[in-house]
Parts: structure tokens; C-alpha cells; sequence
């Protein structure tokens, strides 16, 4: 460890090889949510996993240096009206709360599902963002706070 | 039915560790077996020997499939004992903070 923060010079590495990997394995996973096993929560979880890879190998302070937290955090706390958007424009154009109101294209097809894709993105990015807050939050945590009594 | 006995076996483990073990980190494990035993018993009730996913597929004619009403219940039931999971853990930080140990019987001073 020498005093550096985060784990040994192999895992570093090799995170910094495969995080991208877990990423794209995440989106296809968000992507193919009407299609296939998974959507917006799996898919998510694998993003949060993703970050959380990050996180272990490199430390808090390295991590939060490049992942800029406060646009994070915006981000994740705008999910939801995202989603309240799109139930509401289904209450406009549509019969009621989060009816399509997109085209459903040909059936398969990766476009063929009307707002079941935008909004099983927003859950991804949802889930994903919440999930690494949560661990990052816990990691804030200061063991030795209070040891006094 | 040796399946359903075999669940209800893994959610004795679960409350077997919950009852008997010191460890607060022991403890919130036992509870999330006890949660996964649960999930599986809902997901074998709608399990059909033979059956195919739920899921409709280019060249895959609609045979027989399994149940997918438990399984949608089933993800729910697990974003809820992640929420649970992240919960107790966080107690668990703030008794460790308090008290400086995971010990359940050590932590006996009900103070504020």
C-alpha cells in the first residue's frame, strides 16, 4: 500500500481496462430492456457496479477528482421528473398515465417499444446513480467519529 | 415438493443465524438469506417443469412458459431488501460509532 490511497498498481490496471466494458454491458443491458432478460434496474445495478469498481481500486478522493459529483447528484435527483414528464405527456396525447405516445415501430426491432426505452433509460440512470451514492455515502462514514465515550 | 422443503430449509438457515449469531454483520446477512429464500419460493410457484422464459423472440413459437406475475413481484421484493440491506447497515455503522463494537451483547446502554 505504501501510503497511496486505493488498492495495488494489477488492480488499477485492470479496472481501468474493463470499467468500460462493464459500462457498455450495462447500457446494452438498459437498451435491450423490451427485447430481453433485464432493463432499467439490472442494467443499473451494473452501471452502479461499474463506478463501485472504480471506487475500490482507486480510492475516494481519486474517484471523486474525475467523477464530478454535483452534476451526479443533479442528475440523479432529475430522473424522476424525467419519468413524471413522460407519464404526463401520456395523460396529454395519449388516454392516461404513461400511455404511449411514441411510435411502436416494427415488432423486434430495437426502436418497438414507445416509451418503454426512454423510460427504462431513466430508470437505469436512476438506479445506477442512487446505488453508487448510497455505497459512496456509507464510505463517508467516519468509523472513529465519537470514539470519546 | 422437495424443492418447496428445501426453500423453507434455506430460510431456517436464514433465521438460524438471525437468532443465534453476536456478529451484527452475521445478523444482516442472515436476514438477506432469509429475504433470498423468500424470493425463491415466489419464483417456484410460478415455475412450470419444461416451460420457456416469458419472453416473446423472432422464430420462437408461444409454447408453454412460466409464470411471470412472481417474478415481476420478485424484482420489487428485491429493490426492497437492497433499501433494507443499505438500511441496517447504516444502523450497524452508527452502533459501531457509538459503542466500538459489532457485539450485540455488548451493546446493552440505551443511550441517546
Amino acid at each position: 500500500m505504501d501510503g497511496k490511497p486505493g488498492m495495488t498498481i494489477i488492480i488499477k490496471t485492470v479496472v481501468r481496462i474493463i470499467v468500460g466494458l462493464i459500462f457498455l454491458y450495462g447500457i446494452y443491458i438498459i437498451l435491450h430492456g423490451h427485447l430481453s432478460p433485464g432493463g432499467g434496474f439490472g442494467g443499473g445495478v451494473i452501471l452502479a457496479l461499474g463506478l463501485l469498481s472504480v471506487l475500490l481500486a482507486y480510492g475516494r478522493e481519486e474517484t471523486l477528482k474525475w467523477l464530478r459529483l454535483g452534476s451526479l447528484r443533479d442528475l440523479e435527483h432529475a430522473t424522476p421528473l424525467l419519468f413524471l414528464l413522460f407519464g404526463l405527456a401520456g395523460m396529454a396525447w395519449g388516454s392516461a398515465f404513461l400511455a404511449n405516445v411514441l411510435s411502436k415501430g416494427k415488432l423486434f426491432a430495437l426502436l418497438s417499444s414507445g416509451t418503454i426505452l426512454p423510460l427504462n433509460i431513466i430508470i437505469g440512470l436512476k438506479v445506477g446513480l442512487s446505488l453508487f451514492l448510497v455505497v459512496l455515502a456509507m464510505a463517508e462514514f467516519d468509523l472513529n467519529e465519537g470514539a470519546d465515550e | 415438493m422437495t424443492l418447496y422443503v428445501l426453500c423453507f430449509v434455506l430460510f431456517l438457515v436464514g433465521l438460524y443465524g438471525l437468532l443465534t449469531k453476536r456478529d451484527l454483520i452475521k445478523i444482516i446477512l442472515s436476514s438477506g438469506i432469509m429475504g433470498y429464500a423468500c424470493n425463491l419460493m415466489l419464483v417456484l410457484f410460478g415455475y412450470r417443469r419444461g416451460a420457456a422464459y416469458p419472453i416473446l423472440e423472432k422464430g420462437k413459437e408461444a409454447a408453454a412458459m412460466v409464470d411471470p406475475l412472481p417474478q415481476a413481484l420478485v424484482l420489487t421484493s428485491i429493490v426492497i431488501e437492497l433499501g433494507v440491506t443499505a438500511l441496517l447497515a447504516a444502523l450497524a455503522i452508527r452502533l459501531f460509532q457509538k459503542y466500538r463494537t459489532y457485539d450485540i451483547t455488548k451493546i446493552r446502554r440505551l443511550s441517546g
